[in-house]
């Protein structure tokens, strides 16, 4: 799950991108409002964590040229300016949601767990695909109620395919969810991943469209 | 309004203090001028009595036995007369006339004090030359009259001033009315209502007090603002080091490698070391700005440099800077009346600022010249310096440019801004030499 995270406070910053590591997610950390928005032209993140005092293009007109362009990413809007003006301008600009600084690092991650499960169209906590669930905020996947030890980047692309179950993830589309910027991509790491998946769960859960990308099927009715 | 001095009693007191001074000057008046008539008229009198006298004691004299003639009226007894046979025997006098002659015996008027009695005389010989008449009238009764008809003028003062301060109250009350009015206004106001005041319906007099009262109003509005956003940028800026220190504390709990623990809590010390600094330049933000009349004594501006460059140097070698002090021949020393606290803060902010932006293995330059008695100090860094569009903000509060290292507090130009205005010295923002970089010039005027 790739995240963009736009926050020009080093350390905040620093902060927060190691936190959501930790959680598993590929974390893009920019410093200032005009690479947010060259990032969010070109990027398919999950979500995006946005302060709104920026240097050089204001957190709010970087919201606003992300709506202008109707892309649809769920974006948390983390500021220090908490008054009830500020919110309603931020969440008339197009934000999902807010947080005022300081903030608890687990409510953060709470609530972008819950942005990316509405974003997804699923209301429901756990993920499930035949025998498996995968609990997005504990981290825990269950294959016939018993827990399976899963690598953060196998747990990252299985949660990458159930969330869009049904539907055809090409290979870089999950690269792209797997690492964040500047970070070395390993060759035939996918593979790699949908290898030990299969392994530890069973082999038809993922399949392969060849020349296109993984997919997990649908259950029948959800 | 008690212990103050009442506008409606003073207008009141003036105006009665008014009346009553014309009025007395005006019954003085007629008072004189009576008196001047009365003269005139009983002169005359005088004067006619006589004639009547002289024409008398040509053809009667003779057959006149008694020397006393009838008193007829009660001032007759404030009147008298004598006629002299010749001047020498004294023929008929009046009962209350004295036995020595009322006046010499030159004709014409003659004032005249007998037995403590003042006279008026008129003196006249007959057309004969055979007597000597003299009529004399006491000169009190003129005094009587003229009393009698200044107090007459005098006695409706006593009762008209009562009536007339009482009108005048309610004139006064009614004419004070707007006054009275636009204080209820202003008593009534919401203490936050800072709004100008209506002048369209305001009496000429007081538009003054009203036009200093809104440019009041507005400068105190302008500075209420100027705090409030203050105060909401210094919790903006206070908050994000405290997320800062809470979020990396957080990271370092759930950390699970070592090496990203110590990480995490070696930033929740630097978010501590930064909010501190945060606050204490807010602090001192906060008492430079309430500053006012400083006490200021002889500084020397090369000794202030050379502590601060002492105290700060080991800092700026710690990231690779030199601080450098240049002096011009200065005769005499670069001496500036200021306070030298104060001095050595704002040039403390000036080089900690340049310290921050100059890259590692460049200098900070401290120079101080006295060029003609005009005494000048800059610091100049070889930092990205700052772009011309953006000179003027960089004093502001809060303010700090794009791409610069976050740990700044923003502060520490408004802090040094603030510290030359109190000592009268202009602050000039300008490229170091070498064309980039920026140098802060403080230029004392003397």
């Amino acid at each position: 799950m790739r995240v963009l995270v736009v926050e020009d406070d080093a350390l905040l910053g620093d902060a927060i991108q190691a936190d959501l590591k930790q959680a598993g997610y590929a974390v893009d950390w920019m410093r200032d409002g005009v690479s947010a928005d060259q990032a969010l032209t070109t990027e398919p993140y999950a979500a995006v964590i946005l302060d709104l005092g920026l240097p050089r293009l204001s957190g709010l007109d970087v919201l606003r040229r992300l709506r202008s362009r109707s892309t649809p990413i769920p974006v948390l809007i983390l500021t220090a300016m908490d008054t009830v003006d500020d919110r309603i301008k931020g969440l008339d600009a197009g934000a999902d949601d807010y947080l005022a600084k300081p903030f608890d690092m687990g409510e953060l991650a709470a609530r972008l767990r819950a942005l990316i499960r509405r974003a997804s169209g699923k209301a429901e906590l756990l993920l499930q695909v035949g025998a498996i669930r995968l609990d997005p905020a504990a981290h825990r996947v269950l294959y016939r109620d018993q827990p399976v030890e899963l690598s953060p980047r196998e747990f990252a692309v299985l949660h990458a395919l159930m969330l869009n179950a049904g539907k055809v993830l090409s290979r870089a589309r999950l690269e792209e969810q797997l690492y964040a910027w500047g970070e070395e991509v390993e060759s035939n790491a996918v593979e790699v991943h949908v290898h030990y998946l299969r392994r530890k769960l069973y082999p038809e859960l993922i399949e392969t469209i060849r020349g296109v990308g993984y997919m997990i099927a649908a259950d029948k009715g959800s | 309004m008690h212990n103050h001095a009442s506008l409606k009693q003073r207008l009141l007191m003036l105006a009665l203090a008014m009346i009553a001074a014309v009025w007395i000057v005006a019954a003085a008046f007629t008072y004189f001028d009576a008196r001047n008539e009365f003269d005139e008229v009983l002169d005359a009198h005088l004067a006619q009595a006589a004639s009547l006298l002289a024409v008398q004691a040509s053809h009667e004299l003779d057959e006149l036995d008694t020397e006393h003639a009838p008193q007829l009226h009660k001032y007759a007894r404030r009147v008298a007369f004598q006629i002299w046979e010749r001047g020498e025997l004294l023929r008929l006098h009046s009962a209350n006339a004295p036995q020595q002659p009322l006046a010499i015996s030159k004709p014409g008027f003659s004032n005249n004090v007998i037995d403590g009695n003042h006279w008026r005389v008129f003196t006249t010989w007959n057309d004969s030359g055979e007597y000597l008449i003299q009529v004399a009238e006491r000169a009190d009764v003129r005094n009587d009259l003229a009393r009698s008809i200044a107090v007459n003028l005098l006695q409706p003062l006593l009762f008209a001033l009562p009536l007339l301060a009482l009108l005048l109250w309610v004139a006064v009350t009614r004419g004070l009315l707007p006054l009275d009015k636009l204080a209820r206004e202003v008593e009534q106001r919401d203490p936050e209502a800072l709004t100008p005041l209506d002048a369209e319906a305001a009496p000429h007099e007081v538009l003054p007090l009203i036009e200093r009262l809104n440019r009041l109003f507005a400068r105190i509005d302008a500075a209420i603002q100027k705090e409030r956003r203050f105060t909401a940028d210094a919790a903006h800026e206070l908050r994000t080091p405290v997320a800062a220190i809470k979020a990396q504390a957080q990271v370092a709990r759930t950390a699970s490698a070592e090496q990203e623990r110590i990480h995490a809590l070696d930033n929740a010390i630097l978010g501590c070391n930064r909010a501190a600094h945060l606050i204490e330049q807010l602090l001192a933000l906060a008492r430079v700005d309430a500053l006012g009349d400083v006490a200021v004594e002889p500084c020397c501006l090369s000794d202030i440099a050379a502590g601060e460059i002492a105290a700060l140097a080991p800092l700026a070698l710690a990231k690779g800077v030199h601080i450098e002090l240049q002096e011009s021949d200065m005769v005499p020393a670069a001496n500036v009346r200021g306070n030298p606290e104060l001095l050595r803060m704002l040039l403390r902010n000036l080089i900690d600022n340049a310290v921050r932006h100059t890259p590692s293995g460049t200098a900070v330059r401290v120079s101080i010249s006295n060029d003609h008695g005009e005494i000048s100090m800059s610091v100049s860094d070889d930092g990205p310096g700052i772009p011309e569009q953006e000179m003027a903000k960089i004093s502001e509060r809060f303010y700090r440019p794009i791409g610069t290292p976050g740990e700044g507090s923003g502060l520490g130009l408004s802090i040094v801004k603030r510290i030359a205005e109190v000592h009268n010295a202009s602050l000039q923002f300008t490229p170091a030499d070498n064309g980039r970089g920026l140098r802060v010039t403080i230029v004392f005027r003397q």
